[in-house]
């Protein structure tokens, strides 16, 4: 039973990490219908900007605060310059910019930084907390943390203020939006700034327990489409409840299903990701669509 | 002198010009009605009238020119679209859907007490403050809609076929509350409506539209008492 | 001029055009034949994986340019194809043409096993999907170690060249991969001339009235998948006969990303987008690999997000927009 209830604490940590970058990809969904495949090289760019400001001397927490604010700037700015002109094109049109921006992203990186693997600190103290038989990683109890803390302010930011209601409203539908004089075009672009914003936190959490190399988030990625799907693409707290599940079931498959194993454990989120576009195509918490002809 | 100047106002989508150059004008505080059939281009008019689509020619509120601007642009100068199908945003509740219409206006001050007014206006939608918007009725939609254009305290408010869809009993308490606000408040009303014989009921004044062209202007009761323009561009007697 | 001589007219000048066409198709293929004997044997190999590359974007190009879905993961039946091929050859030590229909059979099948649940994926949702099985077949193969060879791959004996034909290895498997593309080429096309392809493109430009109109969108849309999916095997094969060794990372998701750009950079839903596609695919990297590892993925990425803004059919778009201002030019005066 310990055992157990061990792989489930594991599958959190690594669930609250999809999260993050789930939440990322559902920030710009629900605005623009628009699935970043960008989104992880976004954050992945992020965290090189982190590793590099470390390792120029700063101290980690505050090389953290800029790297937020210069991603939410860069997030900002690529929705204004790339995305901005692909606006309202067909879906595909999107898709291909996106990736684009995915192969663009990652070389760049490649080629600032090489592709040889760098150290990134870790901002939790080593160790773990102990009760009944299973322990708990200060760094598991941190990541955990800062998504709780992550979603605390989105749901602040989301209810509780002006801007917030009126990104809601851009979210429901824009042409409204519009005739209440919000600037969607601006509305859009804070989207796609805090979505870079959350994807940083995600890249930063996720570094110290891989290493740092531009495929980074690569294989993060696919299990936060897996969270975004399962919980619903129009709904941030469904792609944190999909984050932590997918995680859970990830360790789980790999530590009881003896065919899984640990090299096979990035077939479930494809498994989960079919499974929920088959039987619940919303998701466990999106609104189920219509579709207009 | 005239709060709303357009004149000749030609718009339409891509190459398609629905309005053919359309001048009118209406005063401070006064009910303008549209009238025409079908394809007329009444949605369109208050569609370039909002900015909604790009029109050329002018149209001036207050002096101030509004061709060329961006709809929230124009939202911001005081002219609040209550467009067709009402423009609800369904998944945020009642209250939000009306604190929206305040958006670009500065300050908290006054945005609570005039949430009271729009309760007084509309009853109905006090109960259902904490409700989603989507799950309103089509009459109650077009109450909040309407709600959330006062919100703005518009200089001018454009009503695109309030009758739509609903039931006659409550058409006619939204007509008799959009005169109230009107008379109250003192703001310039243009309304587009199917039904003439509503429109022309609150309005001072009135054009009939036929492809893109007003065909007939006059006050409200000289349309009205004019049985063969009735026939003639309305489809029916009034 | 009467109108039935009018008529006349219009059609000798409509088969002075077609001549035209087929001139220039002709001296295409004879320069394609003749150009393996004037190369060196490093510089057949490169053109041998250019035309590999064409009817895998061949297949791609009809999925996503003729039909309108997306797929971020043709790696896999490109994948699928090379390792049937190479598994045939080296545990069964079955002769080399019939590797190439099992290798198709086997892609054709993969493609309609994914294809039925494809169906009901809007998009978004089957980028998604066929990213996550290109991403998955990696550990995959490299877990049935008994039959692929796990991480260390296969290693596989090339087709030797029969002697009467007097050609060098290199030039062999060049002339086996042309005449497998232009056939491939040919039949692709004729498929999408025909009523099926008129299918295909309803659907592409608008998939509700296609509904409407009668067309079956659940039958063409698995087809177009599956028949996709076969053009990808077939080049899969064609890549394990010509390099003579398969391994799990030549399959990783890049190469699926890569064919898209390739595609797209050449001209989505145009007839010579996959060639222009291949030669892009095939020479970019290793051109501007000279300057910096990372200068291939630069430039893809940027040339991807500038064709999609300035010119959405891609080369095969621009070259048919010059070809027209020319002659143009040319008639004035």
């Amino acid at each position: 039973m310990a055992g157990f209830l061990q792989q489930v604490v594991e599958g959190l940590g690594a669930g609250a990490i999809y999260a993050g970058l789930a939440l990322a990809l559902v920030l710009i969904y629900q605005f623009t219908g628009i699935v970043n495949f960008a989104q992880g090289e976004l954050a992945m760019f992020s965290t090189y900007l982190a590793w590099q400001l470390t390792a120029a001397g700063l101290p980690f927490w505050l090389a953290l605060v800029v790297t937020l604010v210069v991603s939410f700037a860069g997030g900002m700015l690529i929705e204004r310059v790339i995305i901005r002109p692909v606006e309202g094109a067909p879906e595909l049109t999107v898709v291909i910019v996106t990736v684009g921006l995915f192969i663009f992203v990652n070389a760049a990186a490649g080629w600032i930084w090489s592709f040889t693997i760098k150290d990134f600190p870790n901002p939790f103290p080593e160790g773990a907390f102990r009760a009944g038989g299973v322990s708990v990683g200060y760094s598991t109890l941190g990541i955990l943390g800062v998504v709780a803390v992550v979603m605390g302010l989105l749901y602040l930011l989301f209810q509780h203020t002006k801007i917030g209601l009126g990104m809601r409203a851009v979210a429901s539908s824009p042409q409204s939006a519009r005739l209440v004089g919000i600037r969607v075009g601006w509305t859009l672009a804070l989207g796609w700034g805090l979505a870079a914003t959350v994807g940083a936190v995600s890249g930063v959490l996720v570094a110290p327990l891989l290493f740092l190399d531009p495929n980074l988030m690569g294989g993060v990625l696919i299990y936060a489409f897996a969270a975004a799907t399962l919980g619903g693409f129009d709904s941030p707290l469904g792609a944190v409840v999909g984050g932590l599940v997918v995680g859970v079931a990830e360790t789980l498959a790999g530590a009881y299903v003896g065919f899984i194993g640990s090299d096979l454990k990035i077939g479930v989120p494809l498994v989960i990701i079919l499974g929920v576009l088959l039987l619940r195509p919303q998701g466990l918490f999106g609104r189920a669509v219509v579709e207009r002809v | 002198m005239s709060e709303l100047v357009v004149t000749d106002l030609v718009a339409g989508y891509g190459d398609a010009k629905v309005l053919h150059g359309l001048s009118l004008t209406v005063g401070p505080g006064e009910i303008c009605a549209i009238l025409g059939p079908n394809g007329a281009g009444k949605t369109t008019l208050l569609r370039a009238l909002s900015g909604m689509v790009r029109g050329r020619g002018s149209v001036r509120l207050g002096g101030t020119e509004l061709t060329g601007r961006s709809p929230d642009a124009i939202a911001r100068r005081g002219v609040a679209h209550v467009p067709e199908g009402r423009g609800t945003f369904m998944p945020l509740t009642v209250e939000e859907n009306l604190r929206l219409g305040a958006y670009v206006r500065r300050g908290r001050t006054g945005v609570e007490a005039d949430l009271d007014r729009i309760y007084t206006y509309f009853p109905a939608l006090k109960p259902r403050l904490r409700q989603a918007a989507g799950s309103l009725s089509g009459g109650e939609q077009q109450m909040l809609a309407i709600g959330r254009a006062l919100m703005l305290r518009p200089r001018l408010l454009l009503l695109d076929e309030p009758s739509l869809g609903l039931a006659p009993l409550v058409t006619r308490e939204l007509f008799r509350i959009v005169r109230a606000i009107n008379e109250q408040e003192r703001t310039t009303v243009v309304v587009v409506e199917q039904n003439a014989h509503l429109a022309l009921g609150i309005a001072q004044q009135a054009h009939v539209l036929e492809t893109g062209r007003i065909v007939l202007s006059g006050t409200a009761e000289r349309i009205r008492a004019d049985e063969q323009v009735a026939q003639s561009y309305l489809g029916y007697r009034v | 001029m009467s109108e039935a001589a009018e008529a006349r007219a219009s059609g000798s000048r409509w088969r002075v055009a077609a001549n035209r066409r087929w001139i220039i198709m002709a001296l295409l293929l004879a320069l394609t034949c003749y150009a393996p004997f004037q190369l060196v044997p490093f510089r057949v190999f490169q053109f041998t994986m250019v035309l590999i590359y064409a009817v895998a974007l061949l297949g791609l190009n009809l999925l996503v340019g003729h039909t309108g879905q997306i797929s971020l993961g043709h790696g896999a039946y490109f994948a699928v194809g090379a390792y049937t091929a190479a598994i045939l050859l080296h545990s069964w030590h079955v002769p080399y043409p019939a590797t190439l229909p099992a290798a198709a059979v086997a892609a054709f099948a993969l493609g309609l096993a994914f294809g039925v649940p494809a169906v009901r994926l809007r998009g978004l949702y089957l980028a998604l999907v066929t990213l996550a099985i290109a991403i998955f077949l990696v550990p995959l193969l490299k877990r049935f170690e008994s039959v692929t060879g796990g991480s260390m791959g296969l290693t596989l004996a090339k087709p030797v060249p029969p002697a009467w034909t007097g050609l060098a290895e290199d030039q062999w498997l060049y002339f086996l991969t042309l005449a497998v593309a232009v056939v491939a080429f040919l039949v692709t096309r004729s498929v999408l001339r025909s009523r099926v392809g008129r299918a295909l493109h309803a659907i592409r430009d608008n998939e509700a009235a296609a509904e409407v109109m009668g067309v079956r969108l659940s039958f063409y849309k698995t087809l177009s998948f599956a028949w996709s999916a076969m053009l990808a095997g077939i080049a899969g094969c064609l890549y394990t006969w010509v390099i003579g060794y398969v391994s799990p990372d030549s399959f990783v998701v890049t190469l699926s990303i890569t064919l898209l750009a390739g595609l797209v950079v050449g001209g989505l839903g145009s007839y010579w987008g996959p060639l222009l596609g291949g030669l892009f695919v095939m020479f970019v990297p290793s051109i501007s690999q000279s300057v910096n590892d990372a200068a291939p993925g630069v430039v893809f990425g940027l040339l991807i997000i500038a064709v999609m803004y300035v010119a959405p059919t891609g080369l095969a778009g621009l070259a048919g927009r010059a070809a027209y201002s020319i002659k143009k030019t040319l008639r004035k005066e």
